[in-house]
């Protein structure tokens, strides 16, 4: 921790130590399954066994004769539909908490039973008897949109979700036309799931004479929670009360409520004692969203120079069965953001997507990182059809700060990022020039070695006037001197407690440690938008600043009357309130808010008693990170097993409040991405069963197979106040890239190209023994 | 994933354990470490009435030599086998098995006897107790018995034991001077199942193979001896030569290996001659 006193920043910009960790590391944290209520009941699903089938008959007697049963609820039991979280042109189907006349995937959810305890639950959920009616499932989404092919929804009679295309542009078809190359490949990328350490979880409590629903959960974004339960249940947003006090992780799939936890509450209304649902892995890795499965045919137009003339992306998406995300989100981040950190002069896109009888597609940490992933994938083949270094590619192709405010096709600004600086950075502390000569050397030797680079410019914090960009925080300064500070974050691991109050503590010239931050809870908080889309520090350490000021500035005031002082002459350093040059002449805070609370006879004519300042402020449309990952591997040509040599990120998130953070949050989304494009896998059989539901099958990455992580830091800072960019997401964003580069230039002496992940080593040692074959 | 309802006893005494056991047939199941009951019975693929609990009889735990023999009782804890000085000095591929199996804290918990017993196709200590011509004592109220190790596997998950004989202890002969051996695995995951393995005894004299073990697991129902390489490291077909490389395709082609998530059964083929060689090469190195 920065030590110095009296200097502008003295907490924000160091590494303090997270005020999180001592009760998380000491089994003191309060997670959604600690919630034990006088009276609580259970809940388990009922699961469909089949991706495709009508429901003839559901008989629960047997079930209900169960000791310790208290209720079962089915599709006949009237849960009302789903109402839609955004407005969308997609076709989209009616949503029921629980299946209505057919199932659709593996896992949907068929019935609740509840019971005095899980246990119990479990048991009489082998009694519920279902009669099915199989039907041919759709599970490859490239054939859903065929002549013929089974249709999920029969209400939509298709299984096309949505579809969008640029204009037709002859200028496009020119610059391809004109172009010294032009290179083609379908690059696909697999199922998996965001798997959070914590899974989904509800401890629902109706008061029926109140009228009023308290729900805790695990959850992302407690207000905006609130406002679809209200919505969903019929009641006022006033009478629902959202609690999440310590969450383990969420990377998305927690930000939008699903059809069983709607099933969740509905049930908890009309039983009249609380009802706590915990989702097992098994249930989390089949029912709660998948992610990433989709492809993109690209085609990029070259010159031998290696400057980039034109690029074109056919992108197909699987939605599942029941898409968690309007359609138009994912699809449209990636068509509006893909050209990335290059200059493209001409750019088309078309994206479709469609319905299948699988898992729905939810949100993960950066959803539509395809575009990286596609891009940069690309951009190496681009290098080696060309003959150029992929750095050099990627230099020549880099849009400078010159070019500045640079805008995209899309109309999308980029300004203040520095693609150029962290790719310099990221390929000097990866000794990349020393990496190829003893790259050289290993494949003299027949070894495999590769490097892999990826660049990207993230859009983090969306603003532009909706929910997710609109944050207000509280500052109260409580009569004992102490500070709390309360906001509508929806922290799930993020560390906000502690780089808040970093904010605050320097806004308000207080100490870090007499600063509490309040969060998670709709009782105590304003309204704002919760931790997603890599808003925290920016939206929200910008409207804590904020509040902070203005409190500074009520102290201050205060002050200026009891010490008949001019307020500008005064400072407030480490919760003293002196005049600036001659601190003998003083107050502590303490004595200040002792008037401000209870002595009104000596506030100033017209001052409001106590200090509790409250800011809500919307955010500009987006802010961009950027960043450049180089991942370096060897790959053992008997196994084709995949070793990772060193791993470096250089990346600009602008003014960090806590740099440990910042490289934590790094840190955790490249693992995230290099189990993605190493290990992890949800695959489906032809029948539409997945086949990776619990952790013996889903791979996840471990400690001993990512190596130090090595971060670098380049800091333009934001136009927003406090100059900080998002750095959620990026981590991941790049992580699958850089290690999928990595790989394929090992294999490149092979004359093999990646084209699809995960990079298994069934994978790799088919595509060796093609190579040698 | 909670599993259903059952009884549980836990016995101080190995007769009153097999008494449990027999009265209670096939609804009655042991259980030692449970490292894969537990999670079988927690995702109901396992459903039994009443688990007999073998962790608390103290004739069960521990290793000591008995003439030619090291003598491990079954519910010894793989943990402690990883560490043990005897097995060290006598069976250290034994230790060296115990490495790859899982994680330290499925290791604390985790069994010889229950490792065995479960006969999972991946795991190590089954084709490690072929290697050494181990041989597993058993017991029930009907008496006691021996099974060679060579005798106990089937196929996958099943044994020759009755539901209710429990393993009593894995009795493996000594070291023999020339001696070696070795044990290697391929698995997408430090700690996780072999897609692939291979256990490797080798008898030497003068420096020479004269007589061969080569157990393959991950590949098949049950631990696979790879008998063509077998004979031609008897023979006297070193690491790398033509001979070999030729017996370890021959029997990596009478191999079907099972396909899941994580391998395709084309792979487990493919990698089977690289990992024995590995393994067989150690193993020699080993007894120079």
């Amino acid at each position: 921790m920065s030590a110095q006193t009296g200097g502008a920043a003295r907490f924000v910009g160091a590494s303090v130590k997270r005020r999180e960790d001592p009760r998380l590391l000491t089994g003191g944290g309060q997670f959604v399954d600690d919630v034990q209520l006088p009276g609580m009941l259970h809940a388990a699903f009922v699961r469909s066994p089949l991706a495709s089938a009508r429901i003839a008959s559901i008989d629960t007697q047997a079930a209900l004769a169960v000791p310790g049963v208290v209720a079962i609820f089915t599709g006949a039991d009237d849960f009302p539909r789903l109402p839609p979280w955004w407005p969308s042109e997609a076709n989209v189907p009616a949503q029921h908490p629980l299946a209505i006349e057919d199932v659709r995937f593996v896992g949907d959810p068929v019935a609740i039973v509840i019971a005095e305890s899980r246990y119990i639950a479990e048991d009489a959920c082998e009694l519920v008897d279902v009669a099915y009616e199989a039907r041919t499932p759709i599970v490859d989404y490239r054939a859903a949109g065929e002549e013929g092919a089974p249709v999920v929804h029969a209400e939509l009679g298709t299984n096309l979700v949505a579809e969008m295309a640029s204009p037709p542009d002859p200028a496009l078809e020119a610059a391809f036309a004109g172009s010294d190359h032009v290179f083609k490949e379908t690059i696909k990328s697999h199922r998996y799931a965001a798997v959070p350490m914590e899974t989904r979880g509800f401890v629902a409590s109706w008061n029926k004479a109140g009228g009023e629903l308290t729900v805790h959960m695990a959850g992302q974004a407690p207000h905006v929670a609130r406002a679809y339960f209200a919505l969903s249940l019929g009641l006022p947003e006033h009478a629902v009360r959202v609690i999440q006090r310590d969450v383990g992780g969420g990377f998305g799939q927690k930000a939008f409520q699903a059809r069983d936890d709607m099933a969740v509450l509905h049930a908890a209304m009309r039983i009249d004692r609380p009802l706590k649902w915990i989702e097992d892995r098994q249930e989390n890795l089949t029912a709660a969203t998948h992610s990433r499965h989709e492809q993109i045919t690209i085609e990029v137009g070259v010159n031998n120079d290696g400057l980039l003339q034109a690029i074109r992306l056919d992108h197909v998406l699987d939605a599942g069965a029941y898409p968690a995300m309007p359609a138009e989100a994912d699809p449209g981040l990636v068509a509006a953001w893909f050209p990335g950190p290059y200059k493209v002069p001409h750019f088309g896109f078309r994206n479709v997507q469609y319905y299948t009888n699988t898992t729905a597609r939810g949100p993960y940490r950066g959803p539509w990182l395809i575009e990286t992933t596609v891009r940069e994938t690309m951009l190496d083949i681009v290098a080696r059809g060309i003959g150029m270094d992929p750095a050099e590619v990627r230099r020549r192709n880099s849009i400078q700060a010159a070019d500045q405010p640079y805008q995209l096709h899309s109309g999308i600004v980029f300004d203040r990022v520095s693609p150029a600086e962290t790719l310099e950075q990221a390929v000097e502390m990866a000794h990349y020039a020393q990496f190829r000569e003893e790259q050289a050397a290993a494949r003299a030797e027949g070894r495999l070695l590769g490097i892999g680079i990826a660049s990207y410019i993230e859009p983090t914090a969306f603003g532009g006037g909706r929910s997710m960009g609109i944050e207000a925080a509280t500052i109260r300064i409580e009569p004992s001197g102490k500070v709390t500070c309360l906001m509508g974050l929806g922290s799930y691991g993020h560390s906000v407690e502690t780089t808040m109050a970093q904010v605050v503590a320097d806004e308000l010239g207080v100490a870090f440690e007499d600063v509490t931050i309040v969060q998670g809870d709709t009782a105590s908080a304003p309204v704002g938008g919760g931790n997603l889309g890599s808003r925290s520090a920016v939206i929200g350490g910008a409207v804590a600043g904020m509040s902070a000021r203005k409190a500074r500035a009520k102290i201050l005031d205060l002050a200026g009357h009891l010490m008949e002082a001019a307020p500008d002459d005064l400072e407030l350093v480490d919760g003293v309130v002196s005049v600036k040059g001659s601190p003998a002449s003083s107050m502590a805070l303490t004595e200040i808010t002792q008037v401000a609370y209870n002595g009104a006879d000596r506030l100033p004519e017209g001052m409001e008693p106590g200090i509790e300042e409250t800011t809500r402020w919307s955010a500009p449309f987006v802010t961009h990170s950027n960043a450049t990952h180089v991942c370096m591997c060897e790959v053992d040509r008997n196994t084709g097993l995949v070793k990772l040599l060193d791993y470096v990120v250089s990346e600009d998130c602008g003014v960090m409040i806590n740099p440990m953070v910042v490289e934590g949050q790094i840190s955790g989304g490249v693992v995230q991405g290099i189990g993605g494009a190493l290990l992890e896998h949800i695959p489906y059989d032809a029948d539409g069963n997945p086949l990776a539901v619990n952790f013996k099958d889903y791979l996840l990455p471990v400690a001993d197979l990512i190596p130090e992580i090595r971060i670098g830091h380049i800091v333009t800072p934001s136009d927003t106040p406090g100059g900080h960019k998002g750095a959620g997401e990026g981590g991941t964003i790049g992580g699958v890239a850089a290690t999928v580069n990595a790989v394929a230039d090992a294999l490149a002496p092979l004359g093999v190209t990646i084209t699809e992940q995960p990079l298994s080593p069934s994978r790799l040692l088919a595509l060796i023994e093609q190579a040698s074959a | 994933m909670k599993p259903a309802a059952f009884d549980y006893v836990a016995p101080t005494s190995l007769d009153a354990a097999l008494t449990a056991l027999a009265d209670g047939g096939y609804d009655a199941k042991p259980i030692a470490g449970g490292q894969s009951l537990v999670p079988l019975m927690a995702f109901r693929l396992a459903v039994f009435g009443q688990l007999v609990d073998l962790g608390r009889i103290e004739e069960l735990q521990g290793v000591a030599r008995d003439g030619d023999e090291l003598v491990i009782g079954a519910a010894t804890r793989q943990a402690a086998i990883a560490k043990d000085a005897l097995v060290a000095e006598h069976a250290p591929v034994l230790a060296q098995a115990t490495g790859w199996i899982g994680h330290q804290q499925i290791r604390n918990r985790g069994t010889i006897g229950g490792s065995i017993c479960h006969a999972d196709p991946a795991a190590e200590y089954p084709a490690t107790a072929v290697a050494l011509d181990a041989t597993i004592d058993v017991a029930s109220t009907r008496g006691r018995r021996s099974i060679p190790a060579a005798e106990l596997f089937e196929a996958a998950y099943t044994t020759t034991l009755e539901p209710d004989e429990v393993a009593v202890a894995v009795r493996i002969p000594v070291r023999r001077p020339g001696e070696g051996t070795a044990i290697f695995e391929v698995a997408r995951r430090p700690g996780d199942f072999a897609l692939a393995g291979c256990v490797v005894r080798v008898a030497t004299s003068g420096g020479a193979v004269i007589d061969a073990r080569v157990l393959a697991f991950g590949v098949g129902g049950a631990p696979i001896r790879l008998a063509a390489a077998e004979a031609a490291l008897a023979a006297g077909a070193g690491v790398g030569s033509q001979e070999l490389t030729a017996a370890l395709q021959a029997d990596a082609d009478g191999l079907t290996p099972p396909e899941d998530a994580q391998a395709t059964s084309a792979y487990r083929h493919s990698i089977v001659v690289h990992v024995a060689n590995t393994a067989i090469a150690e193993a020699i190195a080993d007894s120079q």
